[in-house]
């Protein structure tokens, strides 16, 4: 619920605010896009923990580049069928995945 | 397909220009059917308020319930009718104190020469028709009925405090019991009082209803409340709906945009009752029995007039919930005022402060901006490999960028901070009297409100727009490229109503925004020049 209403803000913000600080982020995905990925897929507090670590890090004191969301899951109830990628989780060890968006991702 | 998408590229084009007018008109009908009627409302209160005043008062005089451990005393109902006197008057070097038959501070007048009204006059602070500061009222009803029919007799009936502190004494005698108000009033305008009833009366002391000098929408207006624990309880005007009790209260001031009155104890803590009056505003009720000591205030909530009182008085003047950041804005701005003074180039030497605080992550940026002439063509390269898509080139870019150790951006950080500080100047316009009528230069007489000619807002909006002009961006959905040149004229729309102070800082730092990347363009034009003729003598050599 309060996932939903965070994500609904970001997107508000992603299409209209976003001009105010146009092609500002030091990072890729940029912040607001960290953040709606973070709170896809992570749980609510390390989502708004993750988003503010981020943020406080997109100034000229840190290089940027890329930065993709990091997240631990157990990974169960595998099914085997076809579907429609939208994250790959790519691991890093330790039931540590990378977030990677799919780009030709289409609902 | 071409056709379909080129009609479809027209249609959200067509669409945008709607949505603008459209919230232009929202903004536009806003403003004359909500702002202008709840004003004119307001002015036509005030208009009937000063009319009662000459046929007299009709209030009811009620006594907050008051839970106590056996009883709960009803409250009475006592009605006014004859028209108050004035049975003294104190002059100190900051206001006129009248007062009147029934023991009340009938009105005080603020004699400072800056706090003049629109029409020159000077500003007296209550309404007519409201609770008026050190009202007594009593929890037995009959009692209660008996003072408000019995006058007060004054020790005096003129004070200066040219002499220095002067003591007035007012005496009510009842059948059963004596109301005795002992007050010390100093040269600075605020007073001390004891006030000792006799035969053990329980009864109720009053900082009075708020001022009504500037008490309209654009800020806070009600009263405030100043905890043990240092917290800041705040109940707004219209919106207490039942009587609430507090303990360990210091302070309580019931203020206005710009004027409070406050009745305070630092040493021992009041206990005190909020009770709402027919509009649902609080009034302010303090509790005591036989005997209490108390310091009151009414005037213009500024900064080292409560400070001087007691540093703790200053959270009478609150910003809202930017309160944290406003007030620091507020002292450095006061600071700064104190060498400069004049506001508005103080407002103009902050934010050149602000910039400068700013310059080491901006220099930062520049060096890297600096690096990156060396990599153009690269990037070059990778925009026109995945041109079509602005996904996979940007990251693409990010990637190249973390390879490289460059990076042109700016970074969402300190944009973000642009928000607080923006904020926190709006408040401290908005709500510090130190800065209402504060000039600047040429033709901006206040900073307070807005730019009568809307000179400011205008040049705010060519500014921005020049920054725009300069700023380099990649920006590739048609849109959003659309809305983005579109964002100075919103912008200047916003500004043309906000406080002149605040288009002011916002104007200066776009100035400032636009040196600094200016500077940057021509690092980036010089190293492209020294690039190209790299180059031509690089052919030449290899032709020869």
């Amino acid at each position: 619920m309060i996932k939903k209403i965070i994500l609904g803000f970001l997107a508000f913000y992603q299409k209209f605010l976003t001009l105010l600080s146009f092609g500002s982020c030091r990072f890729y995905p940029t912040c607001s896009a960290y953040s709606i990925q973070q709170f896809e897929t992570n749980s609510l507090f390390k989502a708004i923990y993750f988003t503010i670590i981020r943020i406080l890090k997109c100034n000229q004191l840190f290089n940027g580049g890329l930065d993709y969301p990091k997240v631990k899951v157990n990974l169960h109830n595998i099914q085997y069928k076809k579907i429609n990628v939208k994250y790959w989780y790519v691991p890093t060890g330790n039931k540590q995945y990378l977030i990677i968006k799919n780009w030709n991702f289409k609902k | 397909m071409n056709k379909n998408n080129n009609l479809s590229k027209q249609d959200s084009q067509k669409r945008i220009f709607i949505a603008m007018i459209l919230s232009f008109v929202f903004f536009i009908a806003y403003d004359f059917l909500y702002i202008q009627p709840q004003q004119a409302v307001y002015d036509q209160q005030q208009a009937v308020a000063s009319k009662t005043t000459t046929t007299g008062v009709d209030n009811k005089n009620q006594a907050p319930q008051v839970a106590n451990s056996t009883n709960t005393n009803a409250a009475p109902v006592t009605k006014i009718t004859q028209v108050n006197e004035i049975v003294s008057r104190i002059t100190t070097n900051k206001n006129i104190i009248e007062i009147d038959s029934f023991g009340r501070i009938a009105q005080v007048t603020l004699l400072e020469e800056q706090y003049i009204d629109e029409d020159g006059k000077q500003i007296k602070l209550f309404a007519s028709n409201q609770l008026r500061p050190l009202e007594v009222r009593f929890s037995n009803r009959a009692l209660n009925e008996e003072a408000f029919k019995t006058n007060v007799v004054a020790s005096s009936s003129s004070l200066n405090t040219k002499n220095g502190v002067q003591t007035l004494t007012l005496t009510q005698k009842m059948s059963n019991n004596t109301l005795v108000k002992t007050m010390k009033f100093y040269p600075d305008g605020h007073y001390d009082i004891n006030v000792n009833v006799t035969n053990g009366a329980e009864f109720f002391v009053t900082p009075g209803f708020r001022p009504d000098v500037m008490a309209d929408m654009y800020a806070d207006h009600g009263v405030v409340l100043k905890m043990n624990d240092g917290t800041l309880t705040i109940v707004e005007d219209e919106d207490l709906d039942k009587t609430v009790n507090f303990t360990g209260v210091k302070f309580a001031s019931a203020f206005d945009r710009y004027y409070s009155t406050i009745l305070y104890n630092f040493k021992t803590s009041l206990a005190i009752s909020l009770m709402p009056d027919n509009d649902d505003s609080p009034q302010v009720f303090i509790h005591a029995k036989d005997n209490i000591d108390l310091s009151g205030y009414a005037g213009p909530k500024n900064y080292r007039d409560l400070a001087s009182l007691n540093k703790e008085l200053t959270d009478a003047i609150e910003y809202g919930w930017f309160t944290f950041i406003a007030k620091p804005m507020f002292l450095l701005l006061q600071y700064i005022h104190d060498y400069v003074g004049n506001w508005g180039w103080t407002i103009v030497l902050v934010t050149i402060l602000i910039k400068l605080i700013l310059y080491p992550l901006s220099y930062k940026g520049m060096v890297s901006m600096n690096k990156l002439k060396e990599l153009s063509p690269k990037i070059k390269e990778i925009q026109e490999k995945y041109k079509n898509d602005k996904q996979k080139s940007g990251a693409k870019m990010m990637e190249f960028y973390k390879k490289e150790g460059v990076n042109p951006m700016g970074g969402c950080l300190p944009i973000l901070l642009q928000i607080p500080v923006f904020f926190s100047i709006y408040r401290v316009l908005l709500n510090s009297i130190e800065l209402k009528g504060a000039e600047w230069a040429f033709w901006i007489t206040d900073l307070a409100e807005m730019d009568p000619y809307f000179v400011l807002p205008i040049l705010m909006g060519i500014t921005m727009y020049v920054q725009q002009l300069i700023t380099p961006n990649q920006m590739q959905d048609e849109l959003q490229k659309k809305l983005f040149q579109f964002l100075p004229v919103i912008f200047t729309f916003f500004f043309l109503w906000f406080p002149a102070g605040l288009t002011l800082y916002w104007f200066i730092n776009n100035l400032f925004t636009i040196a600094q990347q200016y500077y940057v363009n021509t690092l980036f034009a010089k190293a492209k020049v020294a690039r190209h003729e790299d180059h031509l003598s690089h052919k030449h050599n290899k032709k020869d």
